[in-house]
């Protein structure tokens, strides 16, 4: 008889398990995109991820990695991502453009864009840029310098460069436009003192605008919004813990960083991580984290109408971001 | 305090001066070593430094020339645009070196309606593969391969890079610009690349090996590690963020220096390797700049083992030097410590104690000689001591008997009258140490006679005494009842002058007391002038004559005098020993204080009053030695009434 209960708890258990995955195999699948290579940049994804921060909030996470050809609004528009990080400005022009994307949670408050000279320029003030050589990445970001230019009437001969400092370093430009989370370290880490360089924050000239946050399809937004809720909560989570555990975040970015292939050092990713945490803390901006301020998003609109010249733009804030 | 021994105070400061100059010598030698080491080091990194990139040049510098021929050749149209691809398989193919090359175009150089045009052949395994580098995805006019020669209008080797899914390797690309005509204008055509594996060269690198820990590393142009001994820094790191993440802000002076092309020995600590040198310079072509490491403690670990050697050797000849010192010294100073012993003995008197045997040292055996002197010398002088000291003693001996002969000369029986009522005598003589030349006597002449005397001989010892007794015997002999003093007087002078070689004298004072009549007669030949106590009371000195003292002319002629005597009245004799008594002020008792005594004791009988007179002398002297013998004699008269 005993062996006969046996048998019975034992199915039970059996049957329990089963059930169990099955709920499992039922959490919500999304693909995310960062909108750059595995970098601190996106930690707090990486964080959520690793800590099953997504898998608690029952979401089966998926990472993939855009590249310099392939960007993650491309991945996004394809299909290949349900959600994707990409600049505001990006984002709107592409709105404008009808790609029909949402803003579902503003990470950075502020902006992290910058011009940097080196002094032996004779560049010290905005005035000392006048005919000089801009570098300016050929995949955007644009904007923001554009209408710094535009808005103190200064001529530079601009520069398309790809990703790399070198031509900055070589003397081939003057000024070139930086993230200060990291081309900024990289140029100070390619021997140059920070000393020995002007820097030019685009924030401190009124253009403190946000810049990366989490987009999908303005359709998967009508199916999967419970679920992109949940990973936008998962994310904040996981940078709030990046914020505590810096070593540890800092050493699961790079190993992101080496199974992708990429150069990888801890000091520099230190750096941005510091960064890129400033930028997400709204700071003197009254809105709370993840939120897309208001102000913001016009001033936005506001620059990628002056620099499209389209001036009848119709988008409100409310259909752009989705709280 | 305690005083050390000999042996301890020479071995303490041949040790402390040991020390001193082993240390002194040590240090110099470490000190010249040391900046030996440091100069051959600095040589040696130099050299080594020189040399690695000289290898890595030797292959870099033949490659470079291609692109640099090609951009000619191009330039003059030797090559036709239509057998490029070709050319550039070719090329690769006969040039191990070079892993892939191209040709980039500039837009419509190529030809005038082509945008891009790049092409490109490419090792594929054994095959060499051609393409057209330019696609969409493509866009080389804004990579830096490209972009940077172009700008800048030089050549320029790219920062190294890992070529994933092509050569699977580290490479760089050597770009050259190139110029074509373009109406009649000398416009640029484009760029020429050639890419090279880098595997050989961080061979080269890696192969250079110093000490035990010590490499070579390179870096590039913005000091990312091309070569390093930990490959996770190659690619990954800068030398710039591993300053930072090691917190070691002179590495980043250091890479700095190396990225701006400054040749330098120079040193740091660094938290990983400890206290290293680096020398760094710049390779010509590439702009990388080559580091080579010398670990500090592994430069001087060799310097280090020797320094323990010699400590080591040091301490155990410092040993041995010690053992030697102390057996040498004990052996050579031992016989000091016997000599001193045998010095013992001769002082307590074994002059036959036997002295250290040297064999080993002058000094020692000067030494030995000196105490066999001094030993025999002792031995000598005390036989002759004990000679001396029995012939003095013998002399002393004799001295005493011819003292005692003397004293035995001299009347001591007092009363020496017992059964003359009329005159009372006292004498005493209390001879100075030596054997003097007092002397008196007194004896009777007939039964009313008493003929008295007291003299004192010039000098002192046995001529003084022989004199006094022949003086005495001659007053003895001579003395008798017919004779006056004068004529007694001046017969014992004659016959003391005769044949006086000595010269010696005697004063003397010779009375004759007529007992029944109380008359005086006497002669003063030189004496003091004795004192005449009348009635118990008057007290005075008798007349000075001017008579000489016996014994110096035989001719003089001496006279006699007389006064009388009452009842009762004494006489005083003396001679200069009681008047020039001496107290340790070396004053008298003087002619004064004498008749002060005597008239104090005027009443006494005559033994009182000499030895009133003798205390008065010893409170006067107060215990100083007496020199000259003291002679008192004092002679009461009573008369024939009490008989």
């Amino acid at each position: 008889m005993k062996h006969v209960i046996f048998v019975r708890i034992f199915i039970c258990c059996l049957l329990l398990m089963l059930s169990l995955q099955t709920l499992q195999a039922q959490s919500e699948k999304l693909v995310f995109s960062p909108h750059w290579i595995p970098q601190a940049q996106f930690a707090g994804f990486y964080v959520a991820l690793d800590q099953g921060f997504y898998r608690d909030a029952g979401l089966d996470v998926q990472i993939i990695h855009s590249s310099a050809d392939v960007s993650s609004l491309d991945l996004l528009k394809s299909g290949k991502a349900d959600v994707v990080s990409s600049f505001l400005m990006d984002a709107i022009k592409l709105r404008v453009n009808q790609t029909p994307l949402v803003n579902i949670a503003q990470l950075s408050q502020h902006s992290a864009l910058m011009l940097v000279a080196k002094k032996k320029s004779g560049i010290s003030k905005p005035e000392d840029l006048q005919g000089k050589k801009l570098g300016i990445w050929s995949s955007g970001f644009d904007d923001i310098p554009f209408a710094f230019l535009r808005d103190r009437k200064i001529n530079m001969e601009i520069v398309r460069i790809l990703n790399t400092v070198n031509l900055f370093l070589m003397d081939g430009v003057d000024v070139m436009t930086v993230m200060n989370y990291n081309e900024y370290d990289q140029i100070i880490n390619s021997g140059i003192n920070e000393e020995e360089l002007t820097a030019f924050y685009f924030a401190d000239y009124g253009y403190d605008i946000p810049e990366d946050g989490l987009y999908c399809l303005e359709s998967t937004y009508k199916t999967k919004k419970d679920a992109l809720r949940k990973f936008v909560q998962a994310t904040l989570k996981g940078w709030e813990y990046a914020a505590k555990n810096r070593d540890y975040t800092v050493n699961l970015v790079v190993a992101e960083m080496k199974k992708a292939h990429l150069p990888n050092n801890k000091a520099h990713q230190y750096w941005m991580l510091d960064k890129v945490l400033e930028l997400i803390t709204p700071g003197n901006k009254k809105v709370a984290y993840g939120q897309l301020m208001r102000a913001d998003f016009l001033y936005a609109l506001d620059i990628i109408k002056i620099n499209s010249g389209i001036k009848d733009i119709k988008l409100t804030m409310e259909d752009f971001f989705m709280d | 305090m305690r005083t050390k021994s000999l042996s301890f105070k020479i071995i303490i400061r041949i040790l402390f001066f040991t020390i001193l100059l082993g240390a002194a010598i040590f240090s110099t030698y470490y000190y010249y070593t040391r900046s030996e080491i440091e100069r051959s080091t600095r040589e040696n990194a130099v050299f080594l430094a020189d040399n690695t990139i000289k290898m890595i040049e030797e292959i870099i510098k033949p490659a470079e020339m291609i692109p640099n021929n090609l951009s000619w050749m191009l330039e003059t149209g030797a090559i036709p645009k239509d057998s490029i691809m070709p050319f550039l398989a070719k090329l690769v193919k006969n040039n191990p070196i070079i892993y892939a090359s191209a040709i980039a175009f500039e837009p419509g150089m190529f030809a005038p309606n082509v945008a891009a045009y790049a092409p490109y052949a490419y090792r594929n395994g054994e095959k060499i593969e051609t393409i057209n580098l330019w696609s969409p995805d493509y866009n080389y006019f804004i990579m830096d391969w490209y972009q940077i020669p172009a700008m800048l209008k030089e050549s320029y080797w790219t920062e190294p890079y890992y070529d994933e899914g092509g050569a699977d390797a580290l490479l760089s690309t050597y770009s050259v610009p190139f110029y074509l005509n373009k109406g009649g204008e000398r416009v640029l055509g484009g760029i020429i690349t050639i890419d090279i594996s880098l595997e050989w060269l961080t061979e080269i690198v890696r192969s250079v090996k110093i000490f035990e820990t010590g490499y070579a590393f390179l870096i590039s142009r913005t000091g990312v590690y091309v070569t390093h001994p930990d490959p996770n820094n190659i690619m990954n790191q800068t030398i710039f963020t591993r300053a930072k993440e090691l917190e070691e802000p002179e590495l980043r002076d250091i890479g700095r220096n190396m990225i701006h092309g400054v040749s330098d020995l120079t040193s740091i600590d660094l938290k990983t390797l400890g206290y290293v040198w680096i020398y760094h310079t710049q390779m010509p072509t590439t702009k990388w700049s080559l580091g080579v490491v010398y670990p500090h403690n592994e430069m001087f670990a060799g310097l280090h083992k020797l320094n323990f050697t010699i400590i080591l050797l040091s301490f155990i000849g410092l040993g041995l030097l010690l053992f030697f010192t102390i057996r040498i010294i004990n052996r050579q100073i031992s016989p000091l410590a016997k000599f001193a012993a045998s010095a013992r003995g001769i002082a307590s008197g074994d002059f036959n104690t036997e002295l250290p045997h040297i064999e080993n040292s002058e000094e020692m055996k000067e030494l030995h000689d000196s105490f066999a002197f001094m030993q025999k010398e002792l031995a000598d002088y005390i036989v002759h001591l004990k000679e001396t000291t029995s012939a003095k003693e013998k002399i002393e001996s004799e001295l005493r008997i011819a003292k005692e002969i003397q004293m035995g000369m001299i009347p001591h029986i007092f009363p020496p009258f017992p059964d003359m009522p009329e005159i009372d005598l006292y004498a005493t003589l209390l001879s100075a140490k030596e054997v003097g030349g007092d002397l008196y006597d007194f004896f009777l002449l007939d039964d009313n006679r008493m003929c008295f005397a007291i003299g004192d001989v010039s000098g002192k010892g046995i001529p003084a005494s022989l004199f006094m007794a022949v003086t005495r015997t001659l007053l003895r002999s001579v003395a008798d009842k017919e004779k006056s003093t004068a004529e007694i007087v001046s017969s014992i002078n004659k016959t003391l002058s005769f044949n006086n070689e000595s010269n010696m004298f005697v004063t003397f004072f010779l009375g004759i007391l007529d007992i029944q009549k109380g008359e005086l007669k006497y002669c003063n030949a030189g004496h003091n002038p004795p004192i005449l106590i009348k009635n118990k009371k008057d007290v005075s000195y008798f007349n000075i004559t001017k008579a000489i003292p016996v014994g110096l002319f035989e001719s003089y002629e001496y006279t006699e005098e007389s006064i009388r005597i009452a009842l009762d009245d004494q006489i005083f004799l003396y001679t200069d020993g009681l008047t020039e008594a001496e107290d340790v002020n070396n004053a008298l008792f003087g002619d004064d204080l004498l008749l002060q005594v005597i008239s104090q004791h005027a009443a006494a009988s005559p033994r009182e009053i000499i030895e009133a007179t003798t205390q008065a002398v010893a409170n006067h002297v107060k215990g100083h030695t007496q020199s000259d013998d003291l002679t008192m004699m004092s002679i009461s008269y009573y008369g024939t009434t009490r008989a």
